[in-house]
């Protein structure tokens, strides 16, 4: 290929300069590395800038990378930050702490393995440049840095694909040079300031006898100068070559263009440009995140919507082809997100795939449509390039190429086939010559792309016909949850343990937050299973969790008895009662304090909160033992309370409570507002109570369902982090001191009323054991109110008011009279 | 770089229950390579449970073991190290680090690891280190009751062992570093 001549200057004065050639042809046609080097930014572009700089660049560029190197891999033997005496409770290597040095040296194992997978297999018929342990190593160095400096976007499967034919080239270059070196030997001597010295001979050639041989050597050194002058005369590919790779010029032997022993460093550079898309559009990067495109307005992964570009080109170029593969369902991202990816590396041998690579890298990669930014029409962000629409104008060309197979199949896996299995024997001239022509078309589609908007999608997939078409955004295309390298399943558990460790540094009893953690987990785990069917009529599930399980008992145990015999559940009622009356004062304050908790709360939670974890009630049998008491009046009381302030120390809880001491405060489940509606308040005969409890029995587990459900939401995030929730508790159970005498009587009237009604005394065994377990639950929530105590004590919460104070007293004396309560329970 | 972790004496049923909590979170499976047990665990879970943490596990036989196919003393290489491991129960009197020299150079090792004292020590003598890892669950021993659960992880790298000490002390996870290298010849220098 034709080269326009660099420009030099005079390196030890020996080379002439030449004039600029203003050809439009590219400089270092046969020197890939390099050419590829300046179109991706790395080295500068601009025709005018010398050898000189194309040095300093590199050398820059290299020191960064030497830099970084020295900076992320860890030698856990070597003190962190030079420290001489680390702290060995940190630093050892069991430590689970992912921050020490052994924790990072631990991860970075892993993301060398997971590396090491994919590199064995790179190339394999390439295998005698490749397989070689020194470029092996090579590669998994560069990924293994690149992959740590950008955690976000952690190790996928095709960068070691996109990396291998970066280095390829350069180890070409560097092979032609030694070629060249060979040939040209005399060019490469090491002179650095225009001398050349043979070894034996002395420096100063003057030997007072041999006068006549120094006039020789003398002579010697001008033919040699001769030689170097005539350098010039080469061919000028040769030239660059030289100067390129002369030891001696600007930044030494850093800044030799071509050189073996930097080939790591140059590969890194290029790979990172090529990821970075050095600010321009086509980023690779973004084509490996499961997430949004940063400026995009459609919402969808790059990779969809650069394979949604796709199609949209072809329909402008084959709209019969497009809407045949449309409605074959032959989604794009099936067969581009290979592709794209790897850019074409899998459909192409090496070498016409550096073919391939020139082409798409002589084309600019600046945005386009920068000031169009914020118009709702712009196109996908990542092919945003003149260079992004030669990738989508190349892959149309591909597909076009197969169209009349495309065509000819009716049925979309033999598309697919045929898509991802591309022939040998393609003429790559032919597929180039027509992305270019493509490539104009392209970019106007790109500007004018209507349907890449989300409404414009839906417009798509709806007017297309049949088989599953609407652009599935969950799963279509094999993504990976693109997280930042996952702590190990033992770094989490250890630092959720030393999360809560430090929050109870003055605990007053041992806490055991794992339990509890666990507890909830298990309630999460089984609820998330829960959350589709939340009425009654799932009882019936059987669930691996215990917990659950145990609660599902009580409830199959009380609709069976239901059904069966009124007696027994009235007993059981009784039981309840019997219980209640056991500990009068104290269990009615505890009624009344879940009851109003779980209702501040779910209220709390509509105010948007979430983290409700530790005052949810699950108790079922107290609120069912009273539950026929004013399920009505509670609901349309919470129901008008529910922009009720936590904070707010006023009457309006106070009403609410006194309203509803044993309230269902469950204004979020719909299907029990019936139920609550027909039920009759403060029926005291049996039947009708027992109509009422059948009732309030799907009202409750119902209910039950939907306040577990809440509860595992908010379940598995641990200690609650909102102080509003254990303020409202305190809030609740101060005022609860005031109402709870006079609520006492009057609730304890109706569970008087309907033991009277109770007629045998058989006591259920299931009852017993289910109502032990219900102590030991109870138990495990006073633990959790005690640790919120603590920790809301610990934190310097914002903005309390002067309830919490009184609020702290009283609710410590209230858990300690739960604790004896469900003391009592477990007993039984 | 090989994770090597001594331990032993833990007389697990009769004296001790289980490990302590805070050594078993730390002892996670995938980082160690090697473990080598002193003996006295006593029972066939406990074997089970230290496979778990590591396939390669070497154990010597202590006097309460209940599985009596276990050897006497056994050695191993590991890099450029020779390893030795034996009870001690054997070795009288107990603990006695001129006993235990003798042994070390019958096995002809370079590093010894025995038990039987429940006590942590590491030797350094012109022979060879000799390693005593202590007992993994704090179990009384027949000298005293005053025992902090202990043990012992080694790096070794090359020609320099770098001994980690894990010891519980007041319900604390206290960790202690030691650095031995071995001169190509086959004594140990200090370092």
């Amino acid at each position: 290929m034709a080269i326009s001549p660099v420009p030099m200057e005079p390196t030890g004065g020996a080379l002439t300069e030449t004039t600029l050639n203003s050809e439009d042809s590219r400089r270092f046609g046969n020197l890939r590395g390099v050419q590829w080097r300046i179109d991706l930014g790395i080295l500068p572009s601009s025709p005018s800038s010398s050898v000189d700089d194309l040095r300093r660049v590199t050398a820059n560029s290299r020191r960064r990378y030497a830099a970084l190197r020295r900076q992320l891999l860890v030698d856990p033997h070597l003190p962190k930050d030079g420290s001489s005496s680390p702290d060995l409770v940190i630093d050892n290597p069991l430590s689970q702490n992912p921050d020490s040095m052994w924790g990072r040296f631990f991860k970075n194992a892993e993301l060398e393995r997971m590396v090491d997978q994919d590199l064995t297999r790179l190339y394999p018929e390439h295998g005698s440049y490749f397989q070689t342990s020194g470029c092996q190593g090579m590669l998994r160095r560069i990924l293994l840095l690149w992959c740590l400096r950008h955690q976000e976007y952690g190790y996928r499967q095709g960068m070691h694909e996109l990396l291998a034919p970066l280095l390829y080239v350069l180890h070409v270059d560097v092979e032609h040079l030694s070629e060249v070196r060979n040939m040209y030997e005399d060019y490469f001597t090491d002179k650095f300031d225009g001398f050349s010295f043979h070894e034996s001979d002395l420096t100063y050639k003057f030997d007072f006898k041999k006068f006549s041989e120094l006039m020789e050597d003398g002579n010697g050194s001008g033919k040699v100068a001769a030689n170097a002058s005539s350098l010039s005369q080469l061919d000028p590919n040769i030239q660059t070559i030289v100067l390129l790779s002369d030891a001696y010029g600007a930044e030494g032997e850093l800044g030799v263009v071509l050189s073996e022993k930097f080939m790591e460093h140059d590969a890194y550079c290029m790979f990172d440009a090529l990821m970075n898309g050095s600010g321009g559009a086509v980023a690779m990067a973004e084509f490996f995140s499961p997430s949004p495109f940063a400026s995009s307005h459609t919402g969808f992964p790059p990779v969809i919507e650069a394979s949604a570009a796709l199609y949209h080109l072809l329909s402008l170029v084959d709209s019969s082809l497009h809407t045949h593969l449309v409605e074959l369902g032959v989604e794009p991202q099936y067969f581009s997100l290979r592709w794209l990816r790897v850019l074409f590396g899998r459909e192409f041998a090496l070498e016409e795939l550096l073919i391939v690579w020139d082409e798409i890298f002589a084309c600019e990669n600046c945005k386009l449509n920068k000031l169009a930014e914020n118009d709702v029409d712009t196109s996908s962000g990542v092919l945003d390039s003149s260079r992004g629409a030669f990738i989508s104008a190349f892959a149309v060309s591909m597909i076009l190429y197969l169209r009349s197979s495309l065509l000819a199949t009716e049925n979309a896996t033999s598309c697919l086939k045929r898509l991802l299995n591309f022939p040998d024997d393609v003429k790559l001239e032919k597929l180039i010559r027509k992305a270019k022509s493509l490539q104009a078309l392209a970019v106007d589609a790109n500007n004018s792309n209507p349907l890449l908007t989300q409404a414009g999608m839906f417009e798509r997939s709806e007017s297309a016909a049949v088989r599953g078409h609407s652009l599935s955004f969950d799963a279509t295309s094999p993504r990976t949850p693109l997280t930042l390298v996952p702590d190990s399943y033992w770094e989490e558990k250890w630092r959720n343990l030393h999360k809560e460790e430090e929050r109870k540094k003055d605990a007053l009893e041992k806490q055991a937050p794992s339990i509890r953690k666990g507890w909830s987990e298990k309630v999460k785990l089984g609820l998330s299973r829960t959350e589709s069917a939340p009425s009654s009529s799932s009882v019936d599930k059987r669930k691996k969790d215990p917990k659950l399980s145990v609660r599902r008992n009580l409830l199959e145990d009380l609709a069976r008895q239901l059904g069966a015999d009124e007696d027994t559940q009235s007993i059981m009622d009784d039981e309840r009662a019997d219980v209640k009356d056991q500990g009068v004062e104290d269990g009615q304050d505890f009624n009344d304090k879940f009851a109003c908790t779980t209702e501040q709360t779910c209220l709390s939670g509509n105010a948007g909160s979430e983290e409700n974890s530790s005052i949810f009630s699950d108790p079922p049998s107290p609120i069912n033992g009273v539950n026929d008491h004013g399920n009505e009046s509670g609901r349309s009381s919470v129901a008008s309370n529910s922009s009720i302030d936590e904070h707010d120390g006023g009457t309006n809880t106070a009403e609410l409570c006194a309203h509803n001491p044993e309230g269902l405060p469950l204004p979020v489940s719909d299907s029990p507002d019936d139920v609550s509606l027909e039920a009759s308040p403060n029926d005291q005969t049996a039947a009708e109570k027992s109509t009422v409890g059948l009732k309030e029995r799907k009202l409750l587990s119902s209910s039950k369902f939907q306040w577990l459900w809440k509860f595992g939401r908010g379940g598995g995030e641990g200690i609650p982090e909102k102080g509003q929730v254990s303020e409202a508790n305190k809030g609740c159970s101060n005022r609860f001191d005031h109402d709870s005498v006079t609520r006492c009587s009057a609730s304890n009237g109706g569970v008087i009323l309907s033991s009277e009604s109770s007629k045998g005394e058989t006591v259920d065994q299931n009852v017993m054991l289910t109502l032990r377990n219900l102590g030991q639950s109870m138990l495990e929530n006073i633990q959790v109110i005690e640790s919120v105590f603590q920790q809301d004590r610990a934190q310097a919460a914002p903005a309390k008011n002067v309830l919490v104070g009184k609020g702290q007293v009283t609710a410590r004396s209230a858990l300690k009279e739960l604790r004896k309560i469900s003391n009592l329970l477990s007993e039984m | 770089m090989v994770l090597v972790l001594a331990l032993g004496d833990l007389h697990i049923p009769h004296r001790a229950p289980d490990l302590p909590a805070k050594f078993k979170s730390m002892l996670v499976p995938g980082k160690i390579q090697h473990i080598i047990c002193t003996g006295n665990l006593c029972i066939k879970e406990v074997h089970d449970y230290l496979k778990t943490i590591c396939p390669d596990l070497h154990i010597t036989r202590g006097e309460y073991d209940e599985e009596t196919r276990y050897p006497e003393t056994k050695t191993l290489t590991i890099g450029q190290f020779k390893l030795g491991i034996c009870h001690g129960h054997q070795v009288i009197p107990w603990g006695d680090l001129d006993s235990l020299a003798m042994l070390q150079r019958q096995l002809d090792v370079d590093i010894l690891v025995t038990g039987h004292t429940h006590q942590f020590t590491a030797y350094k003598h012109e022979a060879g280190v000799v390693i005593n890892p202590g007992s993994a669950t704090g179990a009384y021993s027949s000298i005293t009751y005053d025992v902090n659960p202990s043990f012992v992880l080694m790096d070794i790298d090359g020609l320099r062992v770098v001994v980690y000490v894990y010891e519980l002390i007041d319900g604390e996870v206290k960790v202690d570093k030691i650095d031995f290298k071995k001169t190509t010849a086959s004594a140990n220098s200090a370092h």
